[in-house]
């Protein structure tokens, strides 16, 4: 495959102004500096790693509770241990990995593929991810000490009210979750102002990459979407530690109000998880079939489609609750439109591949793998929009074996492309490719055998979310699968770990663009210098880096407007049409991120502890960290970008 | 495209694209939520009219005026695609491109949203409001 580097392309400008501008933006290898930072480089991959790090714990529960089910009435786990695992396993895959992981790859690349030196808000991106980090760690740290949620990912009330399930339990639920939103709300806010105002000029709505469509969206979802999770877990928590009457029908309340709240978050949220991976794949499978993406308007149209219907589909998940039959058709209607952009999708990287040339490297193949799952788990998402269907299957193991589908298909086998494609950009060194080529054959064998089986126990009437079972009833051998499988699965995802850790220590050093790719990211070092481009490019087609209009905007005689070097300055285009409005200043390292987020950690600990005079001193703390924070600084009207 | 647009008939084009790209979702939005609420709360409730109108009509309203919008904003989406065109010889091409992509998406988003208001309807065709 083709590769080249910025030498190579003769990208540049004079040595003075590149002088300057490392001057600007690098920042000294201090360990306040390392607190301190609001490189979006380094944001992100601090969430990819603390991401996979929980991914590392919620596997493990998956793990101890596949040796569980491996055979009838086995006892390494109790009932109450089991509840706890199955419970922190959902949670931390869907809140603390997947959705953090995917905020990762955003935050490093959205910037880069767009041509920008940083994030819109960098103090706010820092934020994002010590809240994201501390919310973590507040659910994990429950798991030690027994009190870790144990009513389920979705916490079903009045299994979760205090009467039914005491203690702290849920309250670790509920005030995690509200924690976590804190930092997914600000990472969404961000995302957005990133793109609308901080394209490169020439970047246009109909150049902007995949990947950075599906992020917007994605964003877009999280901001509709998530209030009303919060606004879920406020109620459940005034329920349960004041006594309101939300979800008690008895005394006025509602039990399913909680299943619409959590269902109007939680589809979306399925779309929250799969929409940036599709982004990958589409970033990921054009490369290496050598051409542009076929049918770039009709995927747009499919991001943007999925991101408005999946707010009507909710009901489908609520089929058995006993609604008018009514009701269902009108949800039931929608969940069967939204399968047609979600194909278009498929169609368009099938065409990609027919109509290109093929280059069958490890990133490539982890996108097969997802083709392959993500279809069948597709597949048993149209039975489930039918509502006769919805109705047999509901809560067996065949409802575990879609979503995993879906969810590993659609979410971890991108990823893991993701992981493979940019590594070298990020990490600066190339992979071991026959390490890489073992862990897609194990983490595809593994996944597949762990999850299949489970469609046929759940259509022989296994429930989910049991922590044992007698024998005789069919579903033993297909147990004993699931849990080889799962070993299986856990030894090539082990490989993925070894083959990162060997590519840091030992890989060979990394061209700037070693897969010859189309996007901005790879017009920069690897990894890239803290100011990310030299020059800001001047953007003239969908492909940057395969055009050659594109590539000469940034070599010697580039504008001083697109180079910036006096200050820590980026460019303001405009929102549709990437028009040059302005230079903009932008912040330097500061702790009062770390600050604020460390205030909110103990403002939730004394919500959860009922230590209320602590939670409102470090209310108090946070909020005086917000007002330093936001004082407008002293600086002459030039410096903010006042007068041009 | 060369010639340039008045204000006000810069900002009539620019809302007249905006619903042509999101009118057909909006429509669907409204009939997904008047049409659920209407039919869930009333049949709840136990009634089978809505202040004396009955529960069919009233589902039935939710339908075809939502349709109505739906059609409205899909022929606006055509008529914004055929007419916005992006010519690579011209300065305005980022614009043009930017507004034919955003009609292209327009077109396909109402063509969705008029067959989910339609299949709502066929729904409440064939199955009685209350039933359960």
């Amino acid at each position: 495959m083709s590769s080249s580097t910025a030498a190579e392309r003769g990208t540049g400008p004079d040595p003075a102004a590149m002088a300057a501008l490392d001057s600007h933006w690098a920042a000294a290898p201090t360990l306040r500096n390392w607190f301190a930072t609001v490189d979006h480089k380094r944001i992100g991959r601090r969430y990819l790693v603390t991401a996979a790090l929980f991914f590392g714990f919620a596997g493990a529960s998956a793990l101890a509770m596949r040796t569980q089910l491996a055979g009838p009435e086995a006892g390494v786990l109790s009932a109450r241990e089991y509840n706890q695992l199955f419970t922190m396993h959902g949670t931390a895959m869907i809140f603390l990995f997947s959705t953090p992981m995917l905020f990762g790859f955003g935050n490093f690349l959205v910037p880069l593929m767009i041509g920008t030196r940083d994030m819109a808000f960098p103090r706010l991106n820092a934020f994002g991810y010590w809240v994201f980090l501390f919310a973590g760690l507040f659910m994990w740290a429950s798991v030690p000490a027994g009190a870790a949620p144990n009513g389920g990912w979705f916490a079903y009330v009045p299994l979760t009210d205090e009467r039914h399930t005491p203690g702290l339990h849920l309250d670790v639920y509920t005030l995690g979750l509200l924690f976590l939103g804190i930092s997914t709300t600000a990472g969404a806010i961000n995302f957005i102002v990133t793109a609308l105002k901080l394209r490169a000029p020439g970047m246009s709505l109909n150049r902007v990459p995949i990947f950075v469509w599906a992020i917007v969206a994605t964003a877009f979802m999280v901001l509709f979407a998530l209030p009303v999770l919060n606004l879920d877990n406020a109620l459940l928590f005034l329920d349960r530690r004041f006594d309101t009457r939300f979800f008690e029908p008895e005394r006025g309340g509602n039990v399913l109000l909680w299943q619409h709240l959590f269902w109007i978050f939680g589809h979306p949220d399925v779309y929250i998880i799969v929409m940036p991976a599709l982004g990958i794949v589409s970033a990921v499978l054009p490369v290496f079939c050598r051409r542009g993406i076929v049918g770039y308007p009709l995927v747009v149209f499919s991001i943007v489609a999925i991101a408005i219907i999946s707010f009507g589909v909710w009901v489908h998940h609520m089929f058995a609750t006993g609604l008018p039959q009514l009701s269902y058709g009108f949800f039931s209607a929608a969940s069967t439109v939204i399968t047609i952009p979600s194909g278009l999708q498929i169609f368009a990287w099938l065409a990609t591949m027919l109509f290109g040339r093929i280059v069958l490297s490890v990133p490539f193949l982890f996108v097969v793998g997802f083709l392959v799952t993500f279809v069948i788990g597709g597949f048993t998402g149209v039975m489930f929009a039918l509502t006769a269907f919805d109705q047999q299957t509901t809560d067996t193991y065949f409802v575990v074996a879609h979503f995993h589908y879906v969810l590993f298909g659609g979410a971890v086998f991108p990823i893991l492309a993701g992981i493979y494609y940019w590594l070298p950009k990020i990490t600066g060194r190339m992979f071991d490719a026959r390490l890489g080529r073992w862990a897609f054959w194990l983490v595809f064998l593994g996944m597949n055998l762990t999850f299949f089986p489970m469609h046929v126990s759940g259509l022989l009437g296994m429930p989910r979310r049991v922590y044992t079972y007698s024998g005789g009833l069919g579903w033993d051998a297909l147990n004993v699968l699931a849990t080889v499988g799962a070993y299986v699965l856990a030894v090539g995802l082990l490989l993925v770990a070894i083959g990162v850790v060997h590519a840091l220590r030992r890989g060979d050093p990394a061209p700037d663009d070693p897969w010859g790719g189309d996007s901005l990211e790879w017009a920069t070092s690897s990894p890239p210098k803290p100011y990310n481009f030299a020059v800001i490019p001047r953007v003239r087609s969908l492909h940057p880096v395969w055009d050659p209009a594109t590539a000469e905007s940034t070599g010697p005689g580039a504008d001083e407007d697109r180079i910036l070097a006096e200050g820590r300055r980026t460019l303001f285009t405009s929102e549709f049409d990437g028009r040059p409005e302005r230079a903009v200043e932008m912040p330097e390292e500061t702790l009062k991120p770390l600050v604020a987020a460390v205030g909110l950690l103990v403002l939730f600990l004394g919500l959860l502890f009922a230590w209320y005079w602590i939670a409102a001193g470090s209310g108090a703390l946070v909020a005086g960290t917000l007002a330093t924070w936001l004082w407008p600084p002293h600086r002459a009207p030039e410096e903010a970008g006042m007068t041009t | 495209m060369s010639e340039r647009l008045s204000p006000r008939a810069a900002l009539v084009g620019g809302l007249l694209l905006w619903f042509a790209v999101l009118g057909g979702v909006s429509a669907w939005a409204v009939h997904a939520l008047a049409a659920w609420s209407i039919d869930e709360l009333a049949c709840e409730a136990g009634h089978d009219n809505l202040a004396g109108f009955p529960l069919t009509g009233a589902i039935a309203l939710a339908v075809l005026l939502p349709a109505a919008g739906a059609a409205a904003a899909l022929a606006a989406s055509v008529l914004a695609w055929r007419r916005v065109r992006p010519n690579h010889g011209d300065g305005d091409e980022r614009s043009t491109g930017r507004a034919h992509l955003l009609a292209f998406v327009g077109l396909w988003l109402n063509t969705l949203a008029l067959a989910m208001i339609a299949l709502g309807g066929v729904a409440a065709l064939v199955l009685p409001p209350c039933q359960r």
